[in-house]
């Protein structure tokens, strides 16, 4: 076994890619929340937007932050728009339903990136930003902003999607409309534009995830799309309801991850980890479990 | 920060898992084997300009409109994995081929069927080229399995496979013979030119598919008559965590020590570019890689820090740099009908520019009719062909083993192109089966 020494990189690793997986697995959560619908066309979006602004930056020439900024909005306003077209028409049906038909869009889109970004041959793409090139030392490595920047982002937007949930009026009648969507109407909550927000919210989380990531791990829309897993792992873990604890297991799934990378034995078996976790964590569940319905499904 | 309201069952959660997993398994979905087509325009190339494609064919801007001669290929075509530039790069020799005479009148048509690592999948991609298309002829096979599971299929019907090799049946039957290395003589030449450079211990990674086993004691071999400590690690592909894989790497190699890698060039440049954000590159001693790495877009994607750092092992004449009139007439093709070709200049495009060339050689001197009896014995008798991108002459010849190319380069980025570091050296035959080769087959002489 190596010593702690040997781990402590990994450790870093293991927090940068938790961080952006809490990014993530946050916004997955409040459209759950919102919407009810488990948005499985979150990392497609941001895999999408992030080719996008690879092939602005190369082929145009535009600044950098020009292609970063189209990476987000395209992720945002194609989830809105999938929010608004489809979103009342699978407003009544079944959550699964509601996921399953985000698989479409993930399929659609996917088959987008296959053809205008095909991955034969030795074709290979990659995206840099600048707050890679700073950072600072801890042991022996070197840590970047982007890094930075992965974990600090999850821990904001945790924070920051709690108070905006608790202190204002459209995070009031997010968490109302996740109690009941038709009391909530009938009070004269516009259902429409709330739903509205927690679509667009969740692309442009999508977005900004899809950019990190894409340099964090690779820009490559296999990759990238099915990085959602991990994130949704962490929010099927907290039951797709706690924020807080999406963003603990999101963190736990990367650093677990990343901590069975120098297990010789167990290497191989890392990628398991998100799988692994969600299903003990549903077992466990499963045993103790008091599930609150909500007043269509009692 | 708790949400009450609607909470998922379980079994919702957990028919919502199963449809995840359905999901990724959706994005592996296969797809159908179809004739490739050539397309007229490409990437450009600032010595194709200069030189007319005519010359690959032997009547020059008259077009071949005999009976078609039908020949196939299966290459490897998943996330993470694509080898379809090969079958790509030779097809588009075939159509530059039959836009100036074709053979003998007689145009090529070329079928490529791709496939997903599913034996069953590539065993009846086979079966399709032979009974529906009615090829006579396989050339452009570059597959992580295929020689595994159709070499006996193969052998019975009389086919002499012109290949790009990976599994270890590529290179130890007696109906395969590959232009390039493949990954195992590959990994040796990287690993040989690290033992060179006195690099203290050797990390050999490489991608965790079939036949790393294989592939492994290559290196192994060369690294223990070196008296050198080796560790061999593995890792799923698509790579998803990077950083972690490059620090796992860079520790267990140590200051003096060479990191190794034996990926397709996507996997490798998300390892090496995280070793750069981490600062890792000038943790070891050098890093190496195989053949894939061997291409212009990796140079330039990495940057200058891995001048003269990052050394890779190079099968072919380096496209780049070489201003010979094979690799010049490889640009032309390229540029004027490679538009399929997603990679570029580069090691895979010019295995399947050097397998169309010897297949197309060798039906020239077929006399009457184009039968797979008449085209594979043609095939098989290929004997000393220069094909002005290898180190060696190339033969088939009647050995129960082919390892025709067994002599490279090393190449290093250097400011965005890959530069030769070390000319033509041989495989050592301190790998059992190089030895097993040169022993029934010779060596092979240098290209003129």
């Amino acid at each position: 076994m190596p010593s702690w020494a040997y781990f402590q990189p990994f450790v870093v690793s293991g927090l940068a890619l938790g961080g952006v997986y809490a990014l993530s697995g946050v916004g997955l959560v409040v459209l759950y929340r919102a919407t009810g619908v488990v948005y499985l066309a979150f990392g497609a979006v941001g895999a999408m937007g992030a080719l996008i602004a690879w092939s602005l930056i190369k082929d145009t020439g535009v600044p950098g932050w020009v292609g970063w900024l189209v990476c987000v909005l395209f992720a945002g306003a194609v989830t809105l728009a999938y929010g608004m077209v489809f979103g009342p028409a699978l407003a009544k049906r079944d959550p699964l339903i509601k996921a399953v038909a985000t698989l479409g869009l993930t399929l659609v889109l996917f088959g987008v990136m296959d053809l205008l970004w095909t991955s034969g041959g030795g074709q290979s793409r990659a995206i840099a930003l600048p707050t890679d090139n700073g950072g600072f030392v801890v042991g022996q490595l070197q840590v970047n902003w982007t890094q930075v920047i992965g974990l600090g982002a999850g821990i904001a937007i945790t924070v920051v999607t709690g108070a905006f949930l608790r202190y204002t009026k459209l995070g009031t009648a997010m968490r109302a409309m996740a109690n009941d969507r038709d009391i909530t109407a009938t009070l004269g909550v516009p259902v429409r534009r709330v739903e509205a927000a927690a679509w667009l919210g969740c692309g442009v989380l999508g977005g900004v995830a899809g950019l990190l990531l894409a340099d964090l791990v690779a820009l490559d829309a296999t990759t990238l799309t099915f990085l959602v897993i991990s994130s949704l792992a962490a929010a099927l873990i907290a039951r797709l309801r706690s924020i807080a604890l999406t963003f603990v297991a999101a963190i736990a799934i990367g650093l677990i991850h990343d901590l069975l990378t120098p297990i010789q034995a167990l290497s191989n078996y890392r990628d398991m980890t998100p799988f692994v976790l969600a299903a003990v964590a549903l077992l466990v569940l499963s045993r103790r479990s008091v599930i609150s319905l909500s007043r269509e499904e009692a | 920060m708790r949400i009450y309201g609607r909470a998922p069952g379980i079994r919702a959660t957990v028919a919502l898992v199963a449809a995840i997993g359905m999901t990724a398994v959706a994005g592996c979905s296969s797809k159908s084997a179809t004739p490739a087509t050539s397309a007229p325009s490409a990437p450009s190339s600032s010595n194709a300009a200069a030189v007319s494609t005519s010359q690959c064919g032997t009547k020059p801007g008259v077009k071949a409109t005999g009976t078609p001669i039908a020949l196939g290929g299966i290459d490897t075509n998943q996330p993470g994995t694509s080898f379809t530039d090969i079958g790509n790069m030779a097809n588009a020799y075939f159509a530059c081929v039959n836009d100036n005479g074709g053979i003998n009148g007689h145009p090529i048509k070329y079928y490529l069927a791709t496939e997903q690592t599913q034996p069953a999948q590539v065993a009846a991609d086979a079966k399709q080229l032979v009974q529906t298309d009615h090829v006579v002829g396989i050339i452009g096979n570059t597959s992580i399995i295929e020689c595994s599971i159709n070499h006996s299929y193969w052998e019975s019907l009389g086919f002499f496979i012109i290949d790009s090799g990976i599994a270890p049946e590529c290179y130890s039957t007696p109906n395969s013979a590959a232009v390039n290395m493949g990954p195992r003589y590959s990994s040796d030449g990287a690993v040989q030119y690290a033992l060179a450079q006195h690099a203290s211990k050797i990390v050999f990674d490489q991608s965790n598919v079939p036949g790393t086993g294989y592939i492994a004691a290559g290196p192994a071999a060369l690294a223990a008559n070196a008296h050198v400590p080796i560790v061999q690690l593995t890792e799923n592909v698509p790579i998803t965590d990077a950083n972690s894989v490059a620090i796992k790497e860079v520790n267990d190699a140590g200051p003096n020590g060479a990191v190794v890698l034996n990926f397709t060039p996507p996997q490798a440049l998300v390892i090496l570019q995280a070793a750069q954000k981490l600062g890792l590159e000038n943790r070891v001693k050098l890093w190496g890689c195989s053949t894939p790495c061997d291409t212009d877009f990796l140079s330039q994607a990495l940057g200058p820090k891995w001048n003269n750092k990052l050394f890779v092992n190079a099968e072919m004449t380096p496209a780049t740099t070489a201003n010979t009139p094979t690799i010049n007439l490889y640009k032309a093709i390229l540029s004027q009908y490679g538009k399929s070709v997603s990679g570029g200049v580069g090691s895979f495009s010019e295995f399947g520019f050097a397998e169309a060339e010897i297949v197309v050689h060798a039906l020239e001197s077929v006399q009457g009719p184009y039968t797979v009896a008449s085209v594979n014995a043609a095939i098989k008798a290929v004997q000393g062909y220069n094909t002005g991108m290898l180190c060696q002459v190339w033969s088939y010849g009647s050995y129960p083993m082919h390892i025709p190319n067994n002599e490279d380069y090393t190449v290093t980025p250097n400011n965005g192109k890959m530069v030769v570091a070390q000319g033509c050296t041989q495989i050592s035959s301190v790998d059992p089966q190089i030895a097993a080769y040169r022993k029934v087959a010779g060596v092979a002489q240098s290209a003129p």
